[in-house]
């Protein structure tokens, strides 16, 4: 960190237009999961009147099922975009937690976070707590509620279906029964909403502390630098 | 050992020849019997032992109040439902809810129709197999049945010759088949069995027609409860709501409707069938008077089924409620279920400890510690018993006393408590059996009167469903349909600490439960249950109760073939899961589990 | 000579025809061509019927209960003319030894042709000794019936899963079948459910005699006639689930007008059983007709839930007990109240830096 080079950093070209999309989609796919899953658990005052008038719980779980489905595909084509993209479309499924750098990182994050150390590192893509944040709350924990919720989801569609074939045959007995499914998918649902809340403090906070910008890069896709000393690689 | 006098007043001799029944079937749950024999063969020592144990209230600790009923429901589910009614009385006490008049009604229905169902299935199908001898039945004569048929019960429909022949041609073609299911090594030879051949086929058709009818009985409870077995139960009320003209309420016209008519049907069988034949059965066993044990002394009844809701006063319920002492049937004492000094648990013979092994323990402050170890004069090992040491920790059983008494519950304890209180319907009701059968009134103290008792009850429940049935409608037609009091459903709205006790009168003889909160959550929960009157172990004094006390000096004919040990025993009917409720964990882990 | 089978149906008033008619049916639900029609006509005309055991272990006999309600075909049908019910401890005549001796000669005289029914289950605890049945531990009993027999029934809660006496903390280590240990490798049928319909209970008897196979069962062991859906997919007030409307409190206008139970507990969307489709007791009605929620006594370990009237389960740890919502509020706002007290010192820090800087 000492040697300071002269080169001026340009911004770099970190998300790619795929990932932007994707993350803004599954941003409001969460919003619309979190809101509607509440609801499903806590259900809105009863309505008065015939059952034929109305749809709104069967509406909500709809919007819950829609948004599941735009989350699932998302998820399938994030993966893949693991493959075909850039280098920085692999970073949170694959922290390179074998090498120690790594780990130094994580650990200078956490000083920085912990206002322990007076700068923060420079980073292309995410730093390293990022990394792990986004790889474990995010990759693991959507993967838990695509799993659980299909289970569930597997129920209603019913014995026969892939759903029910290929997730609650298993997914139940593992768990207990059906509802240890729905309480583990519901503590999986204030898993990510803790986690959505952190990611949006971290992300503004970096944006105006840290030495790139975040926000805006995953709109432009650019990441610009504050200042022209070289990035640290993870 | 020798003889040995009881403070109760039986002797006990052990030293002749011992026979163990083990298992005792046709019960609920798992029992064992031993007795001694002189060379006689009267039964000079008997010995009870609950073989099971599951510990339900160590379970309900820490649980939600409102949740209890259900478990305590499977306690058992022959008497399925009157723990659940305990449990929601106790927790309705604790929290001062007063329950709407429709709950009181549509629980006492539910309560009436269990106690003829219960006590039905009991003489049908637990208890009738030690007076009727199937394998004799085919040796009647249609006609002849027909006619003992029309003589005992002129207004029963099926009598005709040919319907007794159909009956009898089914049963010999499954005996001839060889394979007896349910009857097989039944003791069809022993000389014990006293009915003639078209007595046997009258009892055994209506064995048949009995269990055909029992599950219409039970219907009553699937319309409030859902389902049968194990209905379903409210704290503060009934969960069906009642609205005579919304197309969703649970409760409607056609609901009402089919109450009544099985409730009518209900009281015809047991006019028709039920009592009939129990006098029919009882007049070729009128010498068979033995088995009254501590009948003739000391009967208990908590009373059951209040009139109006809400008021537990001795008035104010319609099954009679006290204690009678020493056969001295013209005192009936009050009795105090909260008072400390009157109910007590003791366990020097049971399979538990407690801190102070002599004293008895009221439930509120009941302690549950299990401890099983044999005494020393035990035959076999601790994994297979041979032959058991009454003299050391015996049964799974604990040994409630009454002012230190030993008591025997049920329904002959609740007819001999209303005779003596002078009881209308329930005095006519045993005159006229005495009468019809010529027997005088210590008859009553019996084996037979056991089971007599249960009869003449379930006309009474019968025709007390119908009363609850007009009250419930009579209430809805005054523009109240309110079924549930729901304003401390809510636990934030409870004291943080209280205890309440809820009692009723299950179809086997008083049941309580004693429950403390803490905190919206069960801290401790205790119940005393019929069995465990009944066939509780000795006290420290050495009291024997009601099961061991019956036992004596009964003749067994057959040693090899103890049909006599399981009339008196069934005539109880012994509910195995009921009494042996408690529970800790094996080993090294007892010390921990301590239930206040 | 014994009523077999066709006796029954002959009995009930089926003729010979339509009896003829129904074997060629069952050959065809069998898989098998009409030609089968004659044999399985003269297998069920002559056929002894199968000896059946029927143990009881920790239990409250709530599922032997349960099954002499049942209404088609009648439990006196069943005991009389379908199974040979050689030994059941709650309505047998005989006791003690004589009783005893029934299981030693089925044993000997249909070795691995016998049905073993369990109803409850085996304590492990104290070697056993929970349960005593002739002196010795009951698991004992059912380790050894198992090796001879053909098939197992797991009947109700308590031989499926456990059922109240396993609820924590278990303290007599009550067992259920298939996980005991020494228990034969048997197929297994488990009948959940406290207790399992009636209905339920001897048309899984029926099918085994009248298809000669087992159910077909799920990856659990259930018959899949009757535990592949739930409460709720069949439920008659679900047009009210989607709509939104509950019952807000018991003998409220929702409880009178007969809206969905989901607010007050009801586990019906959780419970695999079939009271919504085939009811009680004859079809009559079943706890959700009545106004009370299903409580979900067919499901695995449904004691321990939460409670049966909250809509979301208890979790147990860290000495506290709260359910899903009031951990993940708890959560929420600490990381909330974290977020902003970071948030705080991140600008006072930046205040402070600047100051440096400048
Ligand atoms: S499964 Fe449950 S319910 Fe059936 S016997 Fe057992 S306690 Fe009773
Ligand atoms: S009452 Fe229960 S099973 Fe029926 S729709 Fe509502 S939640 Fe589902």
């Amino acid at each position: 960190m000492s040697d300071v080079s002269k080169t001026k950093q340009e911004a770099v070209y970190v998300y790619q237009a795929p990932i932007r999309i994707w993350h803004w989609v599954q941003a409001f796919a969460i919003l619309a999961l979190g809101i509607t899953g509440y609801l499903i658990g806590s259900p809105p005052p009863s309505l008065g009147g015939e059952a034929s008038d109305y749809y709104l719980f069967g509406w909500i779980r709809y919007i819950h099922f829609v948004a599941a489905y735009i989350t699932v595909i998302g998820f399938v084509f994030r993966i893949y975009w693991a493959f075909v993209g850039n280098s920085h479309a692999r970073e949170i499924f694959l922290p390179p937690v074998w090498r120690p750098r790594f780990w130094v990182g994580v650990w200078h994050e956490i000083l920085w976070y912990a206002m322990l150390v007076k700068e923060p590192r420079k980073y292309e893509g995410h730093n390293p707590l990022a990394v792990l944040a986004m790889h474990f709350m995010y990759v693991w924990g959507i993967t838990f509620m695509i799993i659980t919720g299909f289970s569930m989801y597997g129920e209603s569609t019913g014995f026969g279906t892939w759903q029910h074939t290929y997730f609650t045959t298993w997914v139940n007995p593992l768990f207990g029964q059906s509802q240890d499914v729905h309480t583990w998918h519901h503590i999986g649902m204030w898993v990510i909403i803790v986690f959505v809340m952190i990611h949006v403090y971290v992300a503004v906070r970096e944006d105006i502390m840290s030495r790139q910008s975040i926000i805006s890069s995953m709109i432009s896709g650019w990441r610009q630098f504050k200042d022209d000393r070289p990035a640290d690689k993870d | 050992m020798a003889i040995i006098e009881t403070p109760n007043g039986f002797n006990l001799d052990d030293s002749g020849r011992r026979i163990v029944v083990d298992p005792v079937t046709r019960i609920e749950g798992h029992m064992r019997c031993e007795v001694n024999l002189d060379e006689d063969n009267f039964i000079r020592n008997a010995v009870s032992t609950g073989t099971m144990w599951r510990g339900l209230e160590v379970i309900l600790k820490d649980r939600d109040p409102r949740d209890a009923w259900a478990f305590v429901q499977r306690i058992c589910g022959v008497c399925t439902g009157t723990h659940a009614l305990t449990s929601v009385r106790a927790v309705e006490d604790a929290l001062n809810i007063d329950i709407p008049e429709n709950a009181n009604s549509i629980r006492n229905i539910m309560q009436l129709s269990l106690q003829v169902h219960d006590h039905l299935v009991h003489f049908y199908h637990l208890h009738a197999l030690d007076w009727v001898n199937p394998v004799n039945a085919l040796k009647a004569d249609p006609r002849a049945t027909s006619e003992l048929q029309q003589k005992v019960s002129p207004s029963h429909a099926k009598s005709s010759p040919g319907y007794f022949r159909d009956i009898q041609t089914r049963i010999r073609r499954f005996i001839e088949s060889g394979q007896l299911g349910p009857f097989k090594n039944g003791y069809w030879t022993n000389p014990a069995y006293l009915l003639p051949p078209e007595a046997d086929l009258m009892a055994l058709t209506h064995y048949l027609e009995a269990l055909d009818f029992q599950k219409e009985i039970m219907t009553v409870r699937t319309i409030f409860g859902g389902k049968d077995t194990h209905p379903n139960w409210l704290v503060g009320g009934v969960p069906c709501a009642i609205d005579m003209d919304s197309p969703g309420a649970p409760i409607n016209m056609e609901r009402l409707n089919y109450v009544r008519s099985i409730t009518e049907r209900t009281i015809q069988f047991v006019k028709n069938v039920y009592v009939p034949d129990v006098i029919a059965i009882g007049g070729f066993y009128k010498s068979w008077l033995y088995g009254g044990g501590l009948a003739s002394q000391n009967v208990m009844s908590y009373g059951d089924i209040p009139d109006r809701a809400n008021d537990y006063s001795t008035e104010n319920l319609m099954m009679p409620r006290g204690a009678i002492i020493n056969g001295n049937l013209d005192e009936v004492h009050e009795i105090d279920l909260r008072d400390p000094d009157e109910i007590q648990e003791f366990v020097p013979h049971s399979w538990y400890k407690y801190p102070d092994g002599a004293k008895g323990l009221h439930p509120w402050d009941g302690i549950t510690e299990a401890q099983y170890e044999l005494g020393p004069n035990l035959i076999g090992t601790k994994t297979n018993i041979e032959r058991i040491d009454e003299g050391g920790k015996y049964s799974w059983i604990k040994a409630p006393r009454w002012k230190g008494h030993a008591m025997e519950v049920g329904p002959l304890a609740r007819y001999i408590i209303g005779y003596a209180k002078g009881d209308e319907y329930i005095t006519d009701q045993i005159n006229s059996t005495l009468r019809a059968l010529d027997v005088p009134l210590p008859a009553l103290f019996s084996t037979l009167g056991r089971t007599a008792a249960r009869a003449l009850e379930s006309q009474w429940a019968a025709e007390k469903q119908l009363y609850f049935l007009d009250k419930l409608i009579a209430n809805i037609k005054n523009g109240d349909s309110s079924t549930a009091n729901t304003e401390k459903f809510d636990p934030s709205t409870w004291p943080s600490e209280i205890k309440g006790m809820g009692f009723t009168e299950a179809p086997r003889g008083a049941l309580g439960h004693w429950i403390k909160i803490k905190d919206t959550k069960i801290e401790n929960y205790q119940c005393v249950v019929p069995t465990t009157w009944n066939g509780s172990p000795r006290d420290a004094e050495g009291n024997i109760g009601a099961f061991e006390a019956s036992l004596l000096d009964t003749k067994v004919e057959v040693p090899e073939e103890p049909v006599e040990i399981l009339r008196t025993l069934h005539s109880f009917d012994p509910c195995l899961a009921c009494s042996t409720h408690v529970m800790s964990p094996d080993g090294e882990e007892l010390a921990n589990v301590k239930v206040r | 000579m014994h009523e077999t089978f066709y006796d029954v149906m002959r009995r009930q008033g089926i003729t010979r025809r339509s009896f003829l008619k129904y074997c060629s049916l069952a050959a065809g639900a069998l898989g098998l061509s009409p030609a089968f029609a004659p044999q399985i006509a003269h297998a069920m005309e002559n056929k002894p019927r199968i000896p059946v055991l029927w143990l009881h272990g920790l239990e409250c006999t709530c599922c032997s209960e349960s099954f002499i309600r049942s209404a088609h075909p009648l439990a006196k049908d069943v005991i009389l003319s379908m199974i040979s019910l050689d030994y059941d401890n709650v309505i047998m005549a005989a006791a003690g030894e004589a009783a005893q001796a029934i299981i030693e000669e089925t044993i000997e005289k249909y070795d691995g042709n016998f049905i073993l029914a369990v109803e409850g289950n085996a304590p492990l605890g104290e070697d056993g000794m929970y349960c005593i049945t002739a002196g010795k531990p009951f698991v004992d009993e059912l380790t050894r019936v198992s090796q001879h027999a053909k098939a197992i029934i797991s009947w109700g809660s308590c031989a499926s899963w456990g059922c109240v006496q396993a609820a924590r903390p278990n303290p007599t280590r009550a067992t259920p079948t298939h996980k005991i240990p020494g228990i034969a490798d048997k197929p297994i049928i488990k009948v959940p459910g406290c207790p399992p319909i009636s209905e339920v209970m001897t048309a899984v008897i029926t099918y085994m005699l009248t298809f000669e196979k087992l159910p077909e069962l799920d990856n659990q062991g259930r018959p899949k006639m009757f535990y592949s859906q739930r409460i709720h997919d069949k439920c008659y007030r679900r047009g009210h689930f989607d709509a939104g409307q509950f019952v807000e409190k018991f003998d409220d206008e929702g409880a009178k007008k007969g809206y969905c139970l989901y607010k007050v507990g009801c586990k019906g969307p959780t419970t695999y059983n079939a009271c919504s489709t085939i009811r009680w007791n004859g079809g009559l009605s079943f706890p959700i007709q009545a106004g009370h929620p299903c409580i979900g006594c067919s499901e695995d370990g449904f004691w321990d839930k939460g409670g049966f009237y909250e809509r979301l389960s208890d979790i147990k740890g860290f000495g506290i007990e709260a359910n899903a919502d009031e951990i993940g509020k708890t959560a929420a706002l600490i990381v909330g109240g974290a977020v902003a007290v970071h948030a705080g010192a991140s600008v006072i820090k930046r205040i402070a830096s600047k100051g440096d800087d400048a």
